[in-house]
C-alpha cells in the first residue's frame, strides 16, 4: 500500500471521471476493489472513494457476502452515466 | 419583540432547549447552520449504554422541533451578530443562506443529487465518501430538502461575455455526458462549434487550474462536444415554446444576430433574418478563413436554427427600417455589425493592384480569389484582418507576405497575441512602428513608407480579436521608433485600414451613438424607436465573436421581454454570485497534483498550401483528461442537471442570501463542540495511512445509513479482523494544548467495539487506554459486557503506527499490566477515540459585549454549580457542549438547565414576544 495520500478532496473530485473506466472494469465481472484498482492503475485507497460514491448514486452493487479473503464484488447495476 | 429566545444549533442540547422552552409557551427562533436540524447526534450509529438507535432517539425531536407551533426553525441559517439592548434584550442578526432549491416545492426525491456533476467530500460521513454539490445532508434530514452548495460563480463562468456555462460543459464533460455539456452551450447560442474554434476564451484566463500548471483547455472542450453532437446527431435536439403570435426581424447573420434569433425562436416567436450577402453567417463565413474556422463548423451551427423555424433570407439588404417594421414585424434588431471598411486616404489606394482586406477575405472564402503564385504581397494594417489576409496569401501562392502596421510592437497590435504569432509562425513577416504614405502606380507598386507617428491608432477595437483585452494600446509607448524601412515593392497591396460601423441604416430613425454606432440604451438595447433594438458590434463598436453572441443574447431577451409588456429595468440577465477566488479554491486542497496540462496541437508551417484547419481536435481521452483538472471553483458547475431532472421544478438559481434582523429576550447557545484533529497526533498516521480512521468515522460506518455496504476499512475495502482503539487521542494530552478528559470517547469506543463485534463477528477487537472511565449510570456494566464479548483492553500508551506492505498497520504499545513491556501488534484497522474541542466559532457571535470563555475556550459559567448554564452576559445561557464535555445524557440535563434559567430570566424581566401576549 504505502503511498502518499492525495488529498480527499482532490480523490474524491475524480470520482466523476471514473465512472466510465469503472463500469468498464466491472462490465465482464463484479470485481473487488483491489481487483478494480489494479485494472485501473491507482491507488485501492482512492478507488474505494470512487466506488463508494458510485454506490451511493446507484451505478455500483456490492455481492452478498466478501470472499474468503475479505473483499466484496462490485457490479454495475446498469444505470448509465 | 419577535421571539422570547434564539437558540443557536439544532444537536441535542439546542432541540432539547427548543421544545422545553416552547412547550412551556414561549417562542422560540432556532437557527441551525445546515440543512437539517439534529446536530452530531443524528450521525451516530447507536448510543450507550443500552444500544438505542440514535436515529431513534434523534429523529422524533428532530421533528418536533421543526413542526411545533411555537418554534420557528432556520436551517441552512447563520447568527451573524447578537447585540444587547439597553433594556436587556438583544438585537439577532441570521443570515438565510441561500439554498438555490425552493423548500416549498422541493419533496427529498433526490433526483438532483443523482444527477449532479460534481463531487465534494461529505461532512456528513466524516468524509469517508463523497456526496454531490447537489444533496440533501443525510437520508433522515428534516426538513428533508435539497441544497445546492454554491461557493459563488466559478471564474470560467464570470468571464464569459456571452453567458455560458464554461464550469457546467467541462464537468458534464469529465462526467462523460457529452450530449449535455453540448446542449448547455446551446442554452447561449447555437454557435458552439464556432466557438469551439474562434473563442479567445477569456474563460481560460480566469481558469483557477492555470494558478498551479496550466489551465483546463476549456475552449477545446467547447470544440470536442460540438463536433461529437454533429457527428453523431441530426438536429440540435432543442424545441421551440408555443408560438406567441409574434413576429421579429433580425437585419445580419452574424453571431449577434443568429445568436438572437436562436433565443427569439426558442421562446416561440417566428424570426425572420434578413442577410445583405448571398450567403448566411456573416464575418464568421467571410471574414475568418477555413484554416481557422471551417465553413462547414460554420453552416452546422447556422443548421441549428433550421430547426427551430428561423428564416434566413439572403441577399435581402434592408435599407429602410421603418417600413421593414411596417411590413409586419413587431420588433426590429439591427445585428448589422462593423462591416464597413474604415476610409484610406493615402494617395494610390486606389490603385488596380490594391484591394480591400475584406474583399479579399470575402473572395478567398468563397473560393473566388485569385492564386497568387510568386508574387509579392503588402499588407497594410495590424488588425486580424490584416493577419488572416496576410496568411491566406501565403496559402494563395504569394511568394511573401509583408504585414505593415503602425504598431509599435507586437503587443500593440489591434489583434490577439495568437493571430500575430501564428501568422509570424506561418512566414508572415511584419514591420512595426510603420505607415505607408503613398502607393506608387504600376504593375509592382512601390510603397513610401514613413515612421508611425507616436500616438498611431491600435489596439482600442479588433476585428473578432480581444483586442480590448489583450493589445496594448499604441499610445501608450513612450514613442514610436523609426520605420525599419523606407519603401517597399509589392505585386499586391492588401488594404486593412480598421472596420467600423456602417451607420446609414438606423442614423435617421434610432440616431448615431458613440463613433458610428447606433444610439441605443447600453443595458436594454433599446434604441429612441422602442421596437428596434441592436446587438452585437453595431451597438458596441468593434468587439469579439463572443462578445457579440453575448449582446445577441441580451438583445434576445429584451426583446422577448417588451414583446410581452414587461419592463426593461429591475432584473439581471444573468445575475451571478461573486467570483470565486483562485485563492479561496486553491486553499480548500491541502495539495493540488501535478497534472501535465492538455493543450491544443496547432500545425503550423512555413508557407502553408492549403486551407486546413490548423488545429487539431481533442481526442476523448484527452477532452476526459482535460476536463478533470477543473477544481471546481464555484462548487456547483451550473450544469443545469439538476434543473433540467427536478420533478418538481424546486431549483432556483436566482436565490441570494437573506439577511433578517429581530429582537429577542435571550439566547441560548448550543453550538456544540468540535472534534480533535487527528493528524495533529502524526505518530499515529492518520492522513497518511488510510487504515487509520477517527472514531466518528468509525460510527459513520456502523450506522443503519453508512457510507460503504458495511464495515470495511478504507485502505481497501476489506472486511477488517483485526481492529484497534486508541484512547485519548487529542485528549488528556498536553502536548496538542488539550489536557482535558473528554469524558464520553471511553464510552463510545466501548460502544463501537460491542457493534463491531455484533456486525463482524469474527472481528478481534483491542482497544489501548490510559484510564477507562466508566462513571455514569450503567457504564460500568457496559465496560464489563464488552469484555464478555470478547473485547480487549490493553492499559497503556500506543507510541506509533506504522504501515506494513499490505496496508496492515504495526502498533507499538506499552502493556502495563503485563509487565510493561514495549510490544508490537499488527492490525487491519485502528481507530482513534478523539477527543473534542470547543467551537470557538461561537467568539464570533456577540459583538459588543463578548461572551466569557474559560482557559480551555469553552463557554464560561461563572457559576456553574449554582446555576449551571448561565454566562457572562445577562439573558445569554449556554447547554451542552459549548461549555465543556458531556455526553448526550448529561448534555440533556445540561440543556434542562439552561432552559430553566431562560423562563426565570424571561419571568424576572417580564420579557415575552408580542405574538405570545395577544
Amino acid at each position: 500500500m504505502s503511498q502518499v495520500l492525495r488529498d480527499p478532496r482532490e480523490v474524491m473530485r475524480e470520482e466523476m471521471q471514473m465512472h466510465a473506466p469503472i463500469l468498464a472494469a466491472v462490465a465482464d465481472e463484479p470485481l473487488t476493489i483491489p481487483q478494480i484498482a489494479e485494472q485501473l492503475g491507482a491507488p485501492a485507497s482512492e478507488v474505494v472513494y470512487w466506488v463508494m460514491g458510485m454506490r451511493r448514486y446507484g451505478f455500483l452493487a456490492e455481492s452478498k457476502d466478501a470472499d474468503d479473503d475479505g473483499f466484496f464484488t462490485y457490479a454495475a447495476t446498469g444505470r448509465q452515466v | 419583540m419577535d421571539y422570547d429566545v434564539l437558540v443557536v444549533g439544532s444537536g441535542i442540547g439546542g432541540m432539547e432547549s427548543s421544545i422545553k422552552l416552547a412547550d412551556m409557551g414561549y417562542q422560540v427562533l432556532l437557527v441551525e447552520k445546515e440543512a437539517s436540524v439534529g446536530g452530531r447526534m443524528i450521525l451516530l450509529s447507536k448510543v450507550f449504554p443500552t444500544l438505542d438507535c440514535a436515529s431513534c432517539i434523534s429523529g422524533p425531536k428532530m421533528s418536533t422541533t421543526i413542526n411545533h407551533p411555537n418554534i420557528k426553525t432556520l436551517a441552512y441559517s447563520e447568527v451573524e451578530q447578537i447585540s444587547r439592548n439597553a433594556d436587556g434584550r438583544f438585537n439577532v442578526r441570521v443570515r438565510e443562506k441561500a439554498k438555490f432549491v425552493d423548500w416549498a416545492a422541493c419533496t427529498g426525491c433526490d433526483v438532483c443529487q443523482k444527477e449532479c456533476s460534481v463531487a465534494v467530500p461529505d461532512q456528513f460521513n466524516a468524509e469517508l465518501a463523497p456526496r454531490r454539490a447537489a444533496y440533501i445532508a443525510f437520508p433522515q434530514a428534516v426538513p428533508k430538502k435539497a441544497v445546492l452548495d454554491r461557493a459563488g460563480t466559478s471564474p470560467c463562468i464570470a468571464a464569459c461575455p456571452a453567458g455560458i456555462k464554461a464550469h457546467g460543459y467541462v464537468s458534464l464533460t469529465r462526467t462523460g455526458k457529452y450530449e449535455e455539456a453540448f446542449q448547455l452551450n446551446l442554452d447561449a447560442t447555437p454557435l458552439v462549434g464556432t466557438l469551439g474554434r474562434s473563442c479567445y476564451a477569456p474563460c481560460e484566463n480566469g481558469c483557477t487550474r492555470g494558478q498551479v500548471e496550466g489551465t483546463v483547455p476549456i475552449r477545446m472542450i467547447k470544440r470536442f462536444v460540438a463536433d461529437r453532437h454533429y457527428a453523431e446527431a441530426d438536429g440540435p435536439g432543442v424545441e421551440a415554446a408555443a408560438p406567441t403570435g409574434k413576429s421579429v426581424a433580425i437585419i445580419g447573420s452574424g453571431p449577434a444576430g443568429v445568436t438572437a434569433a436562436w433565443q427569439l425562436a426558442r421562446q416561440g416567436h417566428k424570426v425572420t433574418i434578413h442577410e445583405a450577402k448571398a450567403t448566411a453567417g456573416g464575418h464568421l463565413r467571410h471574414g475568418i478563413p477555413a484554416f481557422r474556422l471551417p465553413k462547414d463548423v460554420v453552416e452546422a451551427d447556422l443548421a441549428n436554427l433550421d430547426a427551430l423555424g428561423v428564416e434566413i433570407i439572403c441577399n435581402s439588404p434592408v435599407t429602410d427600417l421603418q417600413a421593414l417594421k411596417d411590413s409586419g414585424y413587431d420588433a426590429v434588431i439591427v445585428a448589422t455589425g462593423a462591416s464597413r471598411e474604415a476610409a484610406w486616404s493615402v494617395p494610390g489606394a486606389d490603385g488596380a493592384n490594391v484591394v480591400s482586406g475584406l474583399a479579399f477575405l470575402k473572395d478567398a472564402a468563397a473560393s473566388q480569389a485569385d492564386r497568387l503564385d510568386g508574387k509579392r504581397v503588402v499588407v497594410v494594417g495590424g488588425d486580424v484582418v490584416a493577419m488572416n489576409a496576410a496568411r491566406t496569401a501565403l496559402r494563395l501562392g504569394a511568394s511573401e507576405a509583408t504585414v505593415v502596421a503602425e504598431a509599435a510592437k507586437p503587443g500593440a497590435l489591434a489583434c490577439n497575441e495568437v493571430e500575430y504569432t501564428e501568422a509570424a509562425a506561418e512566414g508572415v513577416k511584419v514591420i512595426f512602428a510603420t505607415a505607408v504614405a503613398e502607393i506608387g502606380a504600376g504593375s509592382a507598386a512601390t510603397l513610401r513608407c514613413v515612421p508611425a507617428s507616436a500616438n498611431a491608432p491600435a489596439a482600442t477595437e479588433g476585428e473578432d480579436g480581444d483586442s480590448d483585452e489583450t493589445a496594448t494600446d499604441a499610445s501608450a509607448a513612450p514613442s514610436a521608433p523609426a520605420s525599419a524601412v523606407s519603401s517597399l515593392e509589392a505585386d499586391v497591396v492588401i488594404s486593412c485600414p480598421g472596420l467600423e460601423v456602417d451607420e446609414t441604416l438606423f442614423a435617421e430613425l434610432a440616431g448615431v451613438g458613440n463613433k458610428t454606432r447606433i444610439a441605443a440604451n447600453r443595458r436594454s438595447l433599446q434604441t429612441k424607436a422602442k421596437w428596434l433594438f441592436a446587438a452585437g458590434d453595431a451597438a458596441s463598436g468593434l468587439s469579439t465573436i463572443t462578445r457579440a453572441v453575448g449582446s445577441g443574447r441580451r438583445a434576445a431577451h429584451m426583446v422577448d421581454r417588451f414583446l410581452a409588456g414587461k419592463t426593461l429595468d429591475g432584473f439581471e440577465l444573468d445575475s451571478k454570485l461573486s467570483t470565486t477566488k483562485h485563492r479561496e479554491v486553491l486553499g480548500r486542497h491541502n495539495q493540488i497534483t501535478h497534472r501535465d496540462p492538455v493543450t491544443g496541437q496547432v500545425s503550423l508551417v512555413t508557407k502553408p498550401t492549403d486551407f486546413a484547419e490548423i488545429e487539431a481536435p481533442l481526442t476523448e481521452d484527452q477532452a476526459h483528461t482535460g476536463s478533470g483538472a477543473c477544481l471546481d471553483c464555484g462548487v456547483c458547475s451550473e450544469c443545469q442537471e439538476c434543473a433540467k431532472k427536478c420533478p418538481a421544478f424546486a431549483i432556483d438559481m436566482s436565490q441570494r442570501d437573506k439577511l433578517t434582523d429581530v429582537e429577542v429576550g435571550a439566547v441560548v447557545v448550543s453550538t456544540g463542540h468540535k472534534l480533535f484533529a487527528a493528524d495533529l497526533k502524526p505518530e499515529y498516521g492518520f492522513g497518511t495511512y488510510p487504515n487509520v480512521i477517527t472514531a466518528m468515522q468509525m460510527d459513520r460506518l456502523l450506522a443503519p445509513t453508512r457510507p460503504f455496504n458495511t464495515v470495511l476499512r478504507p485502505g481497501d475495502g476489506k472486511v477488517p479482523d483485526r481492529i484497534a482503539y486508541i484512547s485519548c487521542t487529542g485528549s488528556r494530552d498536553k502536548t496538542v494544548g488539550n489536557p482535558l478528559c473528554s469524558k464520553f470517547c471511553c464510552m463510545y469506543s466501548i460502544k463501537q467495539n460491542q457493534l463491531i463485534m455484533g456486525a463482524l463477528p469474527l472481528a478481534d477487537v483491542t482497544m489501548h487506554y490510559m484510564d477507562m472511565r466508566a462513571a455514569g449510570k450503567r457504564y460500568e456494566e457496559f465496560y464489563t459486557q464488552a469484555q464478555d464479548m470478547g473485547a480487549q483492553y490493553i492499559k497503556g500508551r500506543v507510541a506509533k503506527i506504522t504501515e506494513e506492505p499490505n496496508g496492515d498497520l504495526l502498533v507499538r504499545y506499552e502493556d502495563i499490566d503485563n509487565g510493561g513491556g514495549i510490544v508490537e501488534a499488527s492490525y487491519d484497522l485502528v481507530v482513534l477515540a478523539v477527543g473534542i474541542q470547543p467551537n470557538r466559532d461561537v467568539e464570533k457571535l456577540f459583538g459588543d459585549t463578548p461572551l466569557g470563555l474559560d482557559e480551555y475556550y469553552y463557554v464560561a459559567e461563572p457559576s456553574a454549580e449554582l446555576s449551571p448554564g448561565q454566562t457572562n452576559i445577562p439573558g445569554v445561557f449556554v447547554a451542552g457542549t459549548s461549555a465543556g464535555a458531556k455526553d448526550i445524557v448529561d448534555t440533556i440535563l445540561h440543556a434542562g438547565a439552561a432552559v430553566a434559567q431562560v423562563a426565570a430570566h424571561l419571568e424576572h424581566h417580564h420579557f415575552a414576544a408580542e405574538e405570545a401576549l395577544v
